[in-house]
């Protein structure tokens, strides 16, 4: 396992680390101009994000800065005597990408957060991504068992409005377990056919 | 302190057509006296495997199960046999069975049989029980046939009660037909749990059945993930995954 000093771990604070470390994923797929990786974000993340361009080019400019991307002014394939910026990997972004990979997500955006590592994960990453999976799953569990228990008889209205938010944190919380068992079921049994 | 119950590194396998399905994989748990532990899973996750091999009703393929300090594969099937009548109760759906024309109090007195009590003592312990789960004596005289799906499993908790065993463990038979039941029946199991120091395991394929227990755990392809793992996790950006060195939350 590599090591993480802070130095390396800086580019993963704040909310949009998920997106950053998608796009790291992106670039070492191949390298692009903003609007190409914001369109390549989007298709791979689908509806749930909403990708947009201006954040895309500003978190561009942030990896650029920590440099793990390196931007190149290009001639435009549809215009060769016209230029634009285009992305590159560094020789950093890699180990950036594994160490993100190994890294534990805050909570609320968690599984976003997985979902962008899901999405630009090699298969190299299988082991990390199993190991993200079951420690969403075991948080999963430990906010579960912060609900405190109903009594089992709702007396008034307000108890039972309490009893229906309970159902709903559980209902939610249940499907994440669910969904994290299944994908880590579907990544096993994909190592084990290949 | 010896576990009540404890679990390590067991395995179950079972055949399936020519190749072997993985019901439990390297299992490894462990209950106290007087804790609660609550295991979510899906269907053939597992989950009723493990709690048959806690009942010391199914054995495992490797690994050890032990009650009380006692490997339950070196036990004879007598003494796993005499174990699950007295210190471990065990409840599943499928042991319903009713004897025409017997009174609730009757069905639970029956079931002391082997405790050496005369059959009057036996039916004053089965009404105090059938009392604390809510069935009065009226109710304690209805016949065992008329009785609704609610009932017969606060039935079946005053029939395990009555034993008094120190381990009771629960294979999501209370399928109540509506939740205000079910969080009924799964508060009075709590309660009576507490009153005892009675260990529970208790498992659901609805994770909000399993509320208020001590420890929570999930079973996926027979295996097993709990809150108690997390306990070395930190969460904070840029740390890296669950490591032995980081302090307990």
């Amino acid at each position: 396992m590599a090591s993480a000093s802070p130095e390396k771990t800086k580019w993963m604070r704040g909310p949009s680390t998920p997106l950053r470390g998608a796009l790291l994923g992106l670039l070492l797929e191949r390298p692009g101009h903003g609007g190409d990786l914001a369109n390549r974000l989007a298709v791979r993340l689908g509806e749930t994000w909403r990708v947009d361009t201006n954040d895309v080019y500003r978190l561009l400019e942030q990896l650029e800065n920590t440099g793990l991307a390196a931007s190149r002014d290009e001639p435009k394939r549809s215009n060769q005597r016209r230029t634009h910026l285009v992305y590159h990997p560094t020789d950093s972004t890699s180990e950036a990408l594994t160490l993100w990979m190994e890294t534990l997500l805050p909570r609320e955006p968690v599984r976003l957060g997985l979902q962008a590592k899901l999405s630009v994960a090699r298969e190299q990453d299988a082991p990390r991504v199993l190991i993200a999976l079951k420690a969403y799953e075991r948080e999963c569990l430990v906010l579960a068992h912060l609900v405190s228990p109903t009594d089992g008889e709702a007396r008034s209205w307000a108890a039972l409005c309490m009893d229906c938010t309970r159902d709903a944190v559980y209902a939610q919380l249940q499907t994440e377990v669910d969904w994290a068992a299944r994908t880590r079921r579907r990544i096993n049994e994909f190592l084990q056919r290949s | 302190m010896t576990p009540l119950l404890s679990f390590l590194n067991v395995s179950k396998r079972y055949p399936d057509g020519g190749r072997e399905i993985v019901v439990l994989d390297q299992a490894s748990l462990e209950i106290e006296a007087g804790v609660s532990v609550g295991v979510y899973g899906a269907r053939r996750s597992g989950k009723s495997t493990l709690l048959r091999m806690a009942a010391g009703i199914v054995l495992a393929d490797s690994g050890s199960v032990r009650f009380d300090g006692r490997d339950m594969a070196a036990m004879t099937a007598g003494e796993r046999s005499r174990l699950l009548r007295g210190a471990i109760a065990f409840m599943a759906a499928g042991d319903w069975r009713v004897n025409p024309g017997e009174t609730v109090v009757e069905h639970v007195a029956t079931s002391l049989g082997s405790e050496g009590l005369t059959m009057r003592e036996a039916k004053r312990r089965a009404l105090r029980i059938l009392d604390e789960v809510g069935i009065g004596a009226a109710g304690a005289q209805d016949t065992t046939a008329s009785l609704s799906l609610a009932e017969s499993t606060r039935v079946m908790l005053a029939r395990a009660l009555a034993r008094e065993p120190r381990l009771l463990v629960l294979d999501e038979s209370a399928l109540m037909p509506n939740l205000h039941d079910r969080d009924r029946f799964y508060a009075l199991l709590r309660s009576a749990a507490r009153e005892r120091n009675m260990a529970l395991l208790v498992a659901s394929e609805e994770m909000a059945a399993l509320q208020g227990v001590g420890v929570l755990m999930s079973i996926a392809d027979g295996e097993l993930c709990s809150t108690e793992e997390l306990g070395t996790v930190v969460r904070l950006p840029g740390r890296r995954f669950a490591s032995s060195e980081h302090p307990r939350r």
